[in-house]
């Protein structure tokens, strides 16, 4: 006797027969896209929230640990590097972050209005529906991040790779999102609460942070700590990028000369990350999507 | 109750089309469910469906009643993709539901028992994200989702979110984005359960239209009522299994027996017919009570038989068989024999809720047309489907239609 329960799509894939549904495997990512989109331009508050939210704590942690953090940044040797510019990565690791849980709050409330039955019960890929969600919410922390770094430079902060580093941050800050965006997820399969959401938000967020050199340079206390912490990573890739220099804090590697020698390990531990988290939120997707039956 | 026999042609119990015709015209139509000893099992050994076999052909309005936990869910979850069975066959419009789950998807509609819309979009945007979804060519979409618009009433308030709607209007806006395809056949899971009779009787008026327009509808639900004014035929499910199925009528009859109440006046001063009759001599004498008289007569054997229950009431009797179609006119003549004056004669077919009360309690006193093959569930060409139905020569022409 087999197990009942939903099929996450292979046979979708593979079907020899039946009526033409008009989309490609693309079409319905573009349709989920599109979905997902329209939701953020009808409620944008959450999204221009997190922009507001990044601002604010630039302006806050400027405030609060400007003194501390210029003393602490000559102590570790930043002392050419102003406070806004070396807090600018955790203001946006931060906003990442904030903005990667909303999709663990979006999955819950296509759980709880039906709408996650009614997309699987359509003929569209089940990959494919979860694929233009991931891209939409990628999509709107692109964009945030990119705000939250102008208004950044306006107030301040610097950027010497320019422009191209600019891109680049906004690029590095995605795999951040991507791992984010699998944890919310999981914690949103497994709580099915949007208010447990939100707390596991500031849950995750403020420990990652402080126990990562976002706010003052990495002390020997919590290297340990920061070495297992995956905002160490994303903290020290954007922040190579804004100074132009191996910033590097938990690792030695020197093979790829200058910025690539943070860059390079950082990028290749989020994207390990992303796939052992992306893989346990998609089991945990095809789980949900028979229990059911359980 | 409406008149379902102008939809669909298939539920005129009064005879007035040809049996025989209807009857093949039934044979050459393709099924849209073929359901064959379903069964689902769930990991902990539960048997939520136990060997549930369906054949509704194409264009039917199909009822799927039961109490609740009966497996009305699971089963149209399965019929619907979203659960495999553990046994059994199932096909969707011709297509395998393990093997070819994408062309049953593309073939269907759903709706599901909780109202499932986007409640930040609009009602359009709804409706063009469920175009897009099924594949409705980008052309034909703006025309499609007005016209959806227009049948399910919210033109008005097509841009506006729907979060802001009515309970009605959000079932609404749900059955249409089930529709946006033309499905073959749509899957109504209790539809209008929490509604108020205007949105409700709105839903239905939605229904009757698309199947109208020839989709085949799958309908679950507890409301009798609504079982009754839409559907062409039904299944009964308990416990994971049909216990009954039918048309409306039928299964009314077949459980609830028919009430016949006759109003009955002075008793007339001869009546030389009486002694003709033993059922008369046995009722009694001209200057007795006319309604003690009636329900004498009616009590006697040879009038109902012996499950008839006979009651009187301020103006006559009323007596509950499931004869009174066949025996009512020889009870009016055992009266005017009797020299009792019939002023009024009536049958009333019980409602559903007695043969789903019935059901519900466990009294399902005709199980010959329960689960088996298939083909038990649409009568061969040249045979009634069941015995009850033998019966009844208006109900044999239905059923060999319907059942």
């Amino acid at each position: 006797m087999s197990t009942p329960g939903i099929d996450s799509g292979s046979a979708d894939e593979s079907s020899p027969a039946g009526p033409p549904t008009g989309n490609s495997f693309l079409g319905d990512v573009r349709v989920n896209f599109t979905r997902w989109n329209r939701k953020a331009i009808r409620n944008p508050t959450a999204f221009l929230l997190e922009i507001v939210i990044g601002l604010f704590s630039l302006v806050l942690f400027a405030a609060v640990f400007g003194d501390v953090g210029e003393f602490a940044l000559a102590e570790a040797g930043y002392g050419d590097v102003g406070y806004v510019t070396f807090l600018l990565p955790a203001v946006l690791m931060q906003a990442t972050i904030g903005s990667s849980f909303n999709s663990g709050i979006g999955l819950v409330g296509d759980l709880d209005s039906g709408m996650f039955e009614k997309t699987t019960a359509s003929p569209m890929s089940w990959t494919a529906v979860f694929a233009g969600k991931a891209a939409s919410e990628l999509l709107r922390i692109a964009l945030q991040v990119g705000a939250v770094l102008a208004l950044a430079v306006a107030m301040g902060a610097t950027i010497e790779t320019g422009l191209p580093g600019a891109a680049a941050i906004v690029l590095v800050c995605l795999p951040v999102g991507v791992l984010f965006m699998a944890i919310s997820n999981v914690v949103g399969l497994l709580a099915r609460d949007d208010e447990v959401l939100n707390a596991a938000t500031m849950l995750f967020m403020f420990p990652l942070l402080f126990l990562s050199p976002a706010f003052i340079p990495l002390s020997d206390d919590i290297e340990l700590l920061a070495t297992v912490n995956p905002v160490t990573y994303g903290v020290d890739a954007v922040r190579a990028l804004v100074l132009d220099a191996d910033v590097a804090t938990v690792h030695d590697v020197t093979a790829f000369g200058g910025v690539w020698n943070t860059l390079v390990p950082a990028v290749a531990v989020l994207v390990a990350l992303d796939l052992v988290f992306g893989a346990l939120a998609v089991w945990l997707l095809g789980r949900a999507s028979s229990a059911n039956a359980d | 109750m409406t008149d379902t026999s102008s939809r669909t042609g298939t539920t005129d119990s009064t005879g007035g089309a040809d049996p025989k015709t209807r009857t093949d015209d039934t044979a050459d139509r393709e099924r849209s469910v073929a359901v064959d000893d379903l069964r689902l099992t769930y990991s902990d050994g539960t048997e939520a469906v136990g060997g549930v076999s369906l054949a509704i052909p194409r264009g039917e309005f199909f009822g799927f009643l039961g109490p609740n936990g009966a497996g009305k869910t699971t089963t149209i979850k399965v019929l619907a993709t979203l659960l495999n069975p553990t046994g059994g066959t199932v096909e969707i419009n011709g297509y395998d539901v393990r093997d070819e789950r994408r062309a049953v998807r593309a073939s269907v509609g759903y709706m599901a028992q909780e109202t499932a819309i986007d409640e930040e979009l609009t009602a359009r945007e709804n409706l063009d994200f469920a175009c897009a979804a099924y594949g409705v060519p980008r052309a034909e979409r703006d025309a499609r989702i007005d016209e959806l618009l227009d049948l399910v009433d919210l033109s008005d308030v097509a841009d506006k979110p729907a979060g802001g709607f009515s309970g009605g209007m959000k079932k609404r806006l749900d059955a249409a984005t089930a529709l946006v395809h033309e499905p073959q056949l749509v899957f109504l899971d209790e539809p209008t359960t929490g509604l108020d009779p205007k949105a409700r009787n709105r839903l239905w008026d939605y229904f009757r239209r698309i199947n109208d327009a020839g989709t085949t509808v799958f309908l679950t639900t507890q409301y009798l009522e609504e079982a009754d004014a839409l559907c062409d035929r039904l299944a009964v499910i308990r416990d994971g299994e049909i216990v009954e199925r039918g048309s409306p009528a039928a299964l009314k009859r077949r459980v609830g027996g028919e009430i016949l109440e006759v109003d009955v006046g002075d008793t007339e001063a001869t009546s030389d017919a009486a002694v003709a009759d033993p059922a008369t001599d046995a009722a009694g004498a001209d200057d007795r009570d006319p309604i003690v008289t009636a329900a004498d007569i009616a009590r006697s054997p040879e009038q109902f038989g012996d499950d008839a229950t006979v009651e009187t009431t301020d103006d006559g009797v009323r007596v509950t068989t499931r004869r009174a179609s066949e025996r009512g006119t020889d009870f009016v003549v055992a009266l005017r024999q009797a020299g009792v004056t019939v002023e009024r004669f009536d049958v009333e077919e019980p409602s559903l809720d007695d043969v789903f009360l019935a059901i519900a309690d466990g009294e399902t006193p005709d199980l010959d047309a329960a689960d088996g093959d298939p083909a038990d569930d649409e009568p061969a060409d040249d045979e009634p489907a069941d015995d009850e139905q033998r019966d009844d020569p208006r109900e044999s022409a239905e059923s060999e239609v319907t059942v």
